[in-house]
């Protein structure tokens, strides 16, 4: 932009001059030579999104502060889902931690139980079977494709297109068919215990769960061509909210989010083994750009690698018991441990304290979406108002997960 | 319409009031928690899909709304703000509640920031249990709630009572 | 499966002393690091399944997170939080058939790495690049819990300090705004504290496994039931 400044304040010599009464000077500029880079008295505008509202995923207020249609600052206020986890979990037995907890990540919920099973298991010294591990690996992946189906479909949605959301939904019934076949419930299923899994598989479902597997791929085609071959969604989403590797790790960013910013790091192959992941075979996805695009990008090859996997799962599925011997009161013996796993939102772990009751002294539940969410003071400065809703549905957030 | 407010309605115009009433519900959702995504799951979903009901969701505001359906646990911090929606609602007004979280704290009794059940803010006509309730649950909360719709003003002064906003009293 | 024996944990009459358990090269390649760049600011460390655990100075809590930073390679911060060590409150009965309420040992005692009071922070770090995490206890004054902030090292703690602030009474010196994260604003008292009771519990205590409803056909076994169980 090219700044004429005129300079005296007479004013060109032909202006017109009117007696009698004062003229301000800048009105008698033309206008191709006035100065374009005057700043208009503005004020700023404090937008609330309140904590109902259809964009954000749930009870997330974010109070935003903006200058015409840029953010200047933004300050996400959450806690209107703050249900109290960690106290609650200290005043009940084990058991019934593990059918609060499930309740955390709302969208993968069986997801969230396997650390907390994970550290209650190594603290007793207890081992469940390995087709109780093979059970509960096709049970997680699938609650990844679930959740990440939902993704695919309602990202599409936040920027507008209506389609793809009809697709998530339809496609992840199937994923939900298969779980409450299993278990008994479509989520919140309560079908992990200590030592294991509740029951064995019913008969048919490994024939059941290939032909889901086969529609998931179908599903993962059609949302490649129709969102990610959308101009309309590359524009959306292309260059919009960038998180940068480091920064993203020191905010505590993790899973496909930080993946999409190029870090190479899943906790199935990096981190310490845990079900059946040592045995399975299987690619990490990244993409350099880190942004909403590279996001939603990373997801949706992730959901292939799920199928992937659940297929390897089936057919390597060993035969045995699904539960291993352990008392009927479960108690804990006294001890510390820190058991963190590659959940769908991204890493979730639990720190458990015990001291040998039938129950946990303190359980702090570290969950993947508060840091994901923590970074948006810093990644939302700058941003145009519709990229807010861009950025939030890319980052993928449960308030259940920010709020505990 | 003075007619309904002041209870003189004749039979058959209120039997064909009721009856376009309940067909014609908009649904405004207030999907807090999980019970959200089996409310999703009833309406975007093709399989429970709840607009052959006559519900239709996503009205633009709640002040176009004619029914409520909290799904999912109201904390303290959250409550303020569903009596603010609800006050916005023009009468007549129903609200369902969703889950065991809105009915009563559901597995959140004991925490120190859970409302116990949203009927301590706001009055409640339908409660559906269940921690999720599955889709054809709440479906069928919807159907329960047409009847009674179709049965206001029919024996009884409900429809009056609704019209003027005032409570109902449950015998 | 290794197993080392936490500080407060009874001595086994029958077992023979076990080895210390084997720690694999990640676990010594910290410890290594950690005793060359923090050396006495350790008070004390100790191998944790496959993470290590180190309880470090008050004063030294700012270098330690410039030392994870740089020289441990974690870039990755995962949480910091607060414990409180002060026995829970009574729940269950020890000697009762209901299980179904946790019975916690009522003296106090510290978890791995110890503890020198009731109140601690511990934080937790990770290295993308290295696959290795470290645990940092630091202990608080129980009258006047005051602690270094890591915000600017690591500004992901701008959080997880806020919510450690309202959930424990914890003040992070050097935080930019401690202001209250979760709760409601004229919310009163520590949630997580062991002294914050919970109400709902406290006016009608959990019924347990005991069955107060009887079955229809026997009123008499309801009456006697009944007063057998208030």
């Amino acid at each position: 932009m090219s700044t004429t400044d005129t300079g005296t304040t007479e004013g060109p010599a032909d202006a017109p001059t009117t007696p009698g009464f004062q003229v301000d000077p800048r009105a008698l500029t033309p206008l191709a030579d006035a100065r374009v880079d005057v700043e208009l008295d503005t004020g700023d505008m404090i937008l609330n999104m309140g904590p109902q509202h259809p964009a954000t995923h749930g009870t997330l207020r974010l109070v935003v502060r903006l200058d015409g249609e840029r953010v200047v600052s933004a300050d996400p206020v959450i806690g209107y889902m703050h249900r109290g986890y960690e106290k609650l979990a200290e005043f009940r037995t084990y058991p019934q931690v593990t059918t609060l907890i499930n309740r955390i990540d709302w969208l993968s919920s069986f997801a969230n139980e396997v650390p907390f099973l994970e550290a209650a298991e190594k603290l007793m010294e207890v081992e469940a079977p390995p087709r109780a591990k093979y059970i509960r690996t096709i049970l997680t992946e699938l609650s990844r494709i679930a959740t990440f189906l939902l993704f695919l479909g309602e990202m599409g949605l936040q920027v507008g297109a209506l389609t793809p959301a009809f697709y998530g939904f339809r496609d992840r019934e199937h994923i939900l068919n298969l779980i409450e076949a299993v278990t008994g419930g479509r989520f919140h299923p309560n079908f992990n215990r200590i030592g294991g899994v509740k029951d064995d598989l019913p008969w048919g479902w490994l024939a059941e769960c290939r032909s889901a597997m086969k529609i998931v791929f179908d599903g993962c085609d059609v949302f490649e061509d129709l969102v990610l071959g959308n101009e309309i969604f590359a524009a959306r989403c292309k260059g919009v909210g960038i998180i940068p590797a480091e920064l993203g790790a020191a905010y505590g960013v993790s899973g496909s989010n930080l993946r999409a910013s190029g870090v190479d790091w899943d906790l199935r192959r990096d981190g310490e083994p845990y079900l059946a992941y040592p045995d399975l075979d299987f690619k990490v996805w990244t993409h350099p750009d880190g942004d909403s695009f590279a996001r939603y990008w990373v997801r949706l090859q992730e959901t292939r690698e799920s199928a992937r996997m659940v297929l390897q799962c089936l057919d390597a599925i060993p035969a045995g018991a699904v539960m291993a011997k352990v008392p009927l009161i479960i108690k804990v013996p006294a001890g510390e441990i820190w058991v963190e796993t590659e959940n769908p939102l991204g890493q979730m772990g639990y720190y458990v304290v015990s001291k040998g009751a039938t129950g946990p002294f303190r359980v702090k539940i570290r969950s993947a979406s508060f840091s994901n969410v923590s970074i948006l003071p810093w990644l939302l400065r700058g941003v145009y108002v519709p990229d807010i809703i861009t950025i939030l549905a890319g980052l993928y957030f449960i308030l259940g997960d920010i709020d505990r | 319409m003075g007619l309904i407010e002041s209870g003189r309605m004749p039979k058959p115009l209120t039997h064909l009031l009721n009856y376009s009433r309940k067909y014609s519900l908009w649904m405004f959702q207030w999907g807090l928690a999980c019970c959200a995504i089996e409310m999703g799951a009833a309406l975007a979903s093709p399989r429970y899909d709840m607009m052959r009901l006559g519900v239709i969701p996503f009205p633009a505001s709640p002040r176009q709304a004619d029914l409520v359906v909290v799904s999912g646990t109201v904390t303290d911090k959250m409550a303020p703000a569903i009596r603010r929606l609800y006050e916005q609602m023009p009468d007549p007004k129903y609200v369902i509640s969703m889950g065991s979280c809105a009915n009563c704290g559901g597995p959140y009794w004991d925490s120190y920031s859970v409302t116990k059940g949203i009927d301590q803010v706001i009055p409640v006509d339908i409660y559906v249990p269940g921690c999720p309730p599955r889709p054809e649950a709440l479906m069928e909360a919807i159907v329960m709630l047409q009847e009674r719709i179709q049965n206001e003003g029919i024996g009884n002064d409900q429809l009056a009572k609704r019209w003027r906003g005032e409570p109902i009293t449950v015998a | 499966m290794p197993d080392e024996t936490p500080p407060d944990a009874p001595v086994a009459e029958t077992e023979p002393a076990e080895a210390p358990p084997a720690l694999s090269v990640k676990q010594e390649a910290v410890l290594a690091r950690l005793a060359e760049h923090l050396g006495d600011a350790v008070i004390e460390c100790v191998p944790l399944f496959t993470d290590v655990v180190a309880r470090v100075q008050p004063d030294a809590w700012p270098r330690v997170a410039d030392v994870a930073k740089e020289h441990l390679d974690c870039d990755y911060l995962s949480f910091i939080s607060g414990i409180d060590w002060a026995p829970a409150p009574k729940e269950g009965d020890e000697g009762s058939s209901d299980t179904s309420s946790p019975v916690q040992p009522t003296e106090m005692t510290f978890g791995v790495a110890g503890s020198a009071g009731r109140f601690q922070v511990f934080a937790h770090v990770q290295s993308t690049q290295r696959h290795w995490g470290v645990t940092f206890k630091v202990d608080l004054d129980e009258a006047d819990p005051h602690i270094a902030s890591w915000v600017p090292v690591y500004p992901g703690a701008d959080w997880h300090e806020r919510e450690c602030r309202e959930m424990f009474g914890f003040v992070f010196d050097g935080h930019p705004s401690l202001r209250p994260l979760y709760l409601p604003a004229d919310f009163e008292g520590h949630p997580l504290r062991k002294d914050f009771p919970l109400l709902a519990r406290v006016v009608k205590p959990w019924p347990g496994l005991v069955d107060v409803e009887a079955m229809p056909s026997e009123p008499e076994a309801a009456a006697s039931e009944s007063e057998a169980s208030t």
